[in-house]
């Protein structure tokens, strides 16, 4: 259970989150969904603390993690980066390492695994992704859906308690969407916590146990996709579905 | 006439000056490397906006490559030494004044001067590796050391190098000034040598070819370790499958061989292919 308490983030005088409180159970695949501009990203940055908190705390392992400048010890934030893996729009590989060396990064410096070890369980955690081949190719080797795949094989090989997706898709080719999407759907079946910012909604409503719909920095509805996507309560996630549903649809149909 | 210019001499005396080559390359080197480990420092404290340091750091620099490095050695030459015997009056210390060997004077100048100029290479370096590069380290839960020495500085170091290059390229010649520490590197060791024979003129000419030849070894060796670093053009092979590859070339050659042996009615396509392919 990793719970996320009072979120507040304003960027000067604009309000992106607003008193977020958020509990994550064991095994939970959030989908974060909403207008462009509410603050999907910046919660799961906020989460990982790339973005710094006006208020806020991750309660992780019953310990509570500050967030908020000078609440933040060092070490819990050692524990907070180590339990949450973190999934970027733009894959953000080590650009001077092979597909193999980033994922074996981490476990490295940061698990202080053995160099043996560590490279035997990234072999494996590239085979889960379908990149064995890949093991010895530059990031400027491999087009953006490996890239990707590799990135996610990163993020899993550190075991995370917590595995953030920030737009993992948005930034691909069409045609290379849905291998990541099956990665990620691996993901979830395999049994990692995770919570996912996507624009993808079908994706979302079959891999997501819960889909949280956030405007104006507020969560306003949480519940399963069921709820969300066929009996929203509020008029305005009604209004975001409608919209979406007409961009998914056929205009008509012969 | 004979007299006018001996091409002879020229030659003769490089043994005799390459014998102080050693002087001259530790004054470069080390200076070079404490150049990198300060330039480094003031690098990190622009980019961070460490306050005061980083008002000092711009004063620093501004000094340093404000003024010509042949006073800055004056000034280490002249000003340590008064410094030092500052610091024996007032604290009551005891400091060998005329202990200090000379090169230390270059040196310290020499590698402040280049410190300067390296900080903003490096800097500008830094500063050209992806800020998402550096989020991955952290969300992975690496600390900001590790990160920079893991992730940041091999890739800005392949930005940096064409620039770090250069700057040693200027340090070796910055060395031949040195002779006003009263380091008798090899342009001191040449003047001495032009001193005692009266041909100035040759003795500058050997030192041009020194100069010249140890720059051209070090652009090779940049050139060299440009392609070491750098990531590969095109998918790395792993040895194992390169010698398949080369095996199954050399069977495939084989196979042709035998076919011809044997007669068969294929060679003959095959030879044309070949044929066909060696002009191609």
């Amino acid at each position: 259970m990793i719970r996320v308490r009072n979120l507040s983030k304003k960027f000067r005088q604009n309000v992106v989150l607003d008193d977020i409180n958020l509990d994550i159970n064991q095994g939970d695949v959030i989908a974060v969904i909403g207008p462009s501009g509410t603050g999907k990203s910046t919660l799961l940055r906020c989460i990982e603390r790339l973005e710094v908190p006006e208020s806020g705390t991750v309660e992780i392992e019953d310990r509570v993690i500050g967030l908020a400048p000078g609440k933040a010890r060092r070490k819990d934030l050692s524990l907070l980066h180590r339990s949450c893996g973190m999934v970027f729009q733009n894959w953000n590989l080590f650009y001077k390492k092979t597909a193999l060396e980033n994922v074996m990064e981490g476990m490295v410096t940061v698990k202080k695994i053995p160099k043996a070890k560590a490279r035997e369980i990234a072999l494996s955690y590239l085979d889960k992704v379908g990149l064995s081949d890949r093991a010895g190719h530059y990031p400027r080797h491999l087009s953006g859906g490996q890239q990707q795949r590799v990135a996610i094989a990163r993020a899993m090989a550190m075991e995370p308690g917590l595995l953030l997706f920030d737009e993992p898709t948005s930034a691909l080719d069409p045609e290379l969407v849905g291998e990541v999407l099956d990665t990620i759907r691996q993901a979830a079946d395999a049994g990692y916590t995770m919570i996912l910012v996507s624009h993808e909604m079908n994706f979302v409503r079959k891999v997501a146990n819960r889909v949280i719909f956030l405007e104006n920095g507020h969560i306003i509805e949480d519940g399963t996709p069921k709820e969300i996507f066929s009996n929203p309560k509020s008029e305005r996630l009604r209004q975001f579905i409608m919209k979406i549903d007409r961009l998914q649809e056929p205009d008509y149909v012969i | 006439m004979s007299n006018f210019f001996q091409v002879k001499t020229v030659f003769e005396n490089i043994p005799e000056i390459i014998k102080y080559l050693p002087i001259t390359l530790e004054l470069a080197v080390v200076s070079f490397l404490i150049s990198l480990l300060v330039g480094l420092i003031l690098a990190l404290i622009k980019i961070k906006r460490i306050p005061v340091l980083l008002q000092a750091t711009n004063v620093f620099i501004s000094v340093i490559r404000g003024t010509p490095v042949l006073v800055q050695l004056y000034v280490a030459y002249f000003g340590i030494p008064m410094f030092l015997k500052y610091i024996n009056l007032q604290y009551g210390t005891n400091w060998n004044v005329n202990g200090v060997p000379a090169i230390l004077y270059a040196i310290v100048a020499l590698s402040l001067n280049q410190a300067a100029y390296n900080a903003e290479t490096l800097r500008a370096a830094l500063q050209s590796v992806e800020k998402g590069q550096i989020e991955a380290a952290t969300t992975l839960g690496m600390t900001p050391l590790q990160t920079l020495i893991r992730i940041v500085i091999p890739e800005a170091f392949t930005v940096a190098l064409p620039s770090l290059s250069n700057s040693f390229i200027a340090m070796i010649k910055s060395t031949s000034l040195a002779f006003v520490c009263a380091v008798v590197d090899m342009t001191a060791a040449g003047k001495i040598i032009g001193g005692r024979t009266y041909r100035y003129f040759e003795v500058y000419v050997s030192l041009a070819i020194i100069y010249w030849i140890i720059t051209i070894v070090i652009e090779q060796a940049e050139k060299l370790i440009e392609r070491k670093i750098r990531v590969p053009e095109d998918v790395p092979v792993p040895k194992k499958q390169k010698e398949e590859r080369i095996e199954e070339h050399v069977t495939g050659n084989k196979i042709r061989a035998n076919r011809k042996e044997a007669g068969d009615p294929g060679s003959e396509s095959v030879k044309e292919i070949q044929a066909e392919r060696s002009f191609g």
